[in-house]
């Protein structure tokens, strides 16, 4: 398995050497073109240049186009395949910086996705630490994704940062509906049951679009709230639909929180 | 809301099934081709004439093929903001249609296929929404147009195909075309869709619709957990549509109880409107209480 420390210090190394590699080329181009001596010299080796630019770069488009796949190879749950694929972009030489970067996130996804939280999180600080350029749009994702794996490990403090970095993104829905879960867990966690149920309706109505096992958590966490706050008729409410959506031993196992709304 | 009517044009399918499709784009490849060639010849044919009309026609070429390059890095940069925004349009409309708010989505839709799309895949992806839209304001026979255009001519992917073939046998359910749904549903067996939850909720509705409670409680038996599994809160139409058939079979009890629970998860009033079978029951149980919030 592919060490987070060493992917990313390999990934930092490549960006550097990628830099260079460009800043010497460049200055090489330059100095064909205005440097004195033979001008047949000069054309061949700026042909020379343009040619091992070009073979680089074709490598690095081959590397990010098998790197593309890793999200899908996640998604379908094919974890030692999408490890194999990360393994390979993060180990390949790279001319784009967004390549090696892309590379990173899909191995932050990866961790996620095994709930590996620690490892997960470091990847995410470690991405969100480089700049990122026009792959800025992953820098939401990059934070959900920390988000959630602080407050798997209950770091609070940092999941709190975290979210309100993303208080200032505008989101779309689909990020809104990851980021509200990890919201109202972590307002559980704090219990700040009065402002959990701020707007409740709207929570609600975002949590029917959820995947059934999340809304139910969501719901039984607005349950939680509203049982603190003195609101029996949404408690039950939001209790029995959120029965309906999944188990809730396994709810009250996955959130020990939770059992409270089953306890008499 | 009300049903805006297709007669004033309004979400017209034939109109914007003509009016949307992609223009095919300018080629600003040839373009460039074609004027760095004319540079070029330009160049050459001035080979022959004194120095000072040669250093001026080389001036010139130069200046062109600068201002042709110049203008094709432009006009790149504005397709792809303007692709870029639209797409952003599109998603917004997605996410209009995900929220249920169907008078925004429907407008919304009807200005963006008024015209032609950027690209073959924004556009299809822009009917693929406008289907259960046309489906929630119950105009049936439009969303069957607009499926049936997808299945056949959009190169759907089988994924999208099989969901959008799932939606057009809803929705020939619910303008009794009994036949083509029960044909289509036969062919779904044999596709990927066959046991998931989607095709078991069509399956239930045509039971229901067709009197075969028995049949339709047994399916809603056996495909309890895989409707709560894939459906969520959709799972309220299964227990809807199971409540209706034991109310059929006369055992009241577990109609009673599943019909609160479909209207725990979705209002009574939304499940009348998907199924009006089921508003027979309106009169005799009593819908799940919600907090007055969820009025």
């Amino acid at each position: 398995m592919l060490r987070v420390d060493a992917a990313i210090s390999r990934v930092r190394r490549d960006i550097t050497l990628s830099v260079l590699l460009k800043v010497v080329l460049t200055c090489a181009a330059i100095a064909c073109l205005i440097g004195g001596g033979s001008e047949n010299v000069r054309v061949v080796a700026l042909l020379g240049i343009g040619s091992l630019w070009f073979w680089l770069s074709l490598n690095s488009a081959r590397s990010s186009r098998t790197s593309a796949e890793s999200p899908l190879l996640i998604a379908a749950g094919q974890f030692e395949e999408a490890e194999r694929n990360i393994e390979r972009a993060v180990r390949t030489f790279s001319l784009f910086r967004a390549a090696k970067l892309q590379a990173l996130h899909h191995l932050a996804l990866l961790r996620h996705a095994q709930r590996r939280w620690q490892e997960a999180a470091a990847v995410a600080r470690a991405l969100l630490g480089q700049r990122l350029g026009p792959l800025q749009p992953i820098s939401k994702s990059t934070l959900l994704l920390l988000a959630d794996s602080l407050l798997e490990m209950n770091d609070l403090r940092g999941t709190y940062e975290a979210t309100c970095a993303l208080y200032r993104e505008r989101l779309s829905l689909t990020e809104v509906l990851n980021l509200l879960p990890i919201q109202i867990d972590y307002s559980a966690r704090i219990g700040a049951w009065p402002s959990m149920l701020d707007h409740v309706m709207d929570k609600v109505q975002l949590a029917e679009l959820m995947p059934p096992a999340l809304s139910a958590r969501t719901q039984a966490f607005l349950a939680l709230a509203a049982k603190n706050v003195g609101r029996p008729d949404m408690a039950d409410w939001l209790r029995a639909r959120a029965e309906l959506l999944t188990d809730a031993q396994r709810l009250a196992a996955e959130r020990p929180a939770l059992k409270e709304l089953w306890e008499s | 809301m009300t049903e805006p009517a297709a007669a004033n044009g309004f979400l017209d399918v034939e109109r914007l099934l003509e009016s949307s499709p992609a223009r095919p784009r300018f080629n600003m490849g040839w373009g460039l081709g074609v004027i760095l060639l004319a540079a070029l010849i330009m160049t050459a044919l001035a080979g022959g004439a004194p120095a000072e009309a040669r250093q001026a026609v080389a001036v010139l070429s130069g200046l062109v093929m600068l201002a042709a390059i110049g203008g094709m890095c432009a006009f790149s940069v504005y397709t792809v903001r303007r692709l870029r925004a639209e797409q952003q349009r599109v998603e917004q409309i997605g996410e209009l249609v995900q929220l249920r708010r169907w008078p925004e989505a429907a407008m919304a839709l009807d200005a963006y296929l008024s015209r032609p799309a950027g690209t073959p895949q924004l556009r299809v992806q822009a009917l693929a929404y406008l289907a259960p839209v046309l489906a929630r304001l119950e105009r049936y026979e439009d969303a069957i147009t607009v499926q049936t255009y997808l299945i056949e001519q959009a190169g759907l992917d089988p994924a999208g195909a099989t969901a959008m073939r799932i939606g057009r046998t809803m929705a020939m359910l619910h303008e009794d075309h009994l036949f083509d749904a029960d044909r289509a549903i036969s062919e779904l067996r044999r596709s990927p869709a066959a046991g998931s939850a989607a095709l078991a909720l069509v399956e239930l509705y045509r039971d229901v619709k067709t009197g075969h409670p028995t049949e339709a409680i047994e399916l809603f038996e056996q495909k309890l957990t895989t409707f709560r599994d894939q459906l969520g809160h959709r799972a309220a139409d299964a227990y809807a549509l199971a409540a209706r058939a034991y109310d059929l079979l006369g055992r009241e009890a577990e109609a009673r109880a599943a019909f609160w629970n479909a209207t725990l998860l979705a209002p009574a009033i939304e499940l009348f409107r998907r199924y009006p079978e089921v508003k027979k029951l309106s009169d005799r149980f009593h819908p799940a209480p919600a907090p007055p919030e969820a009025a």
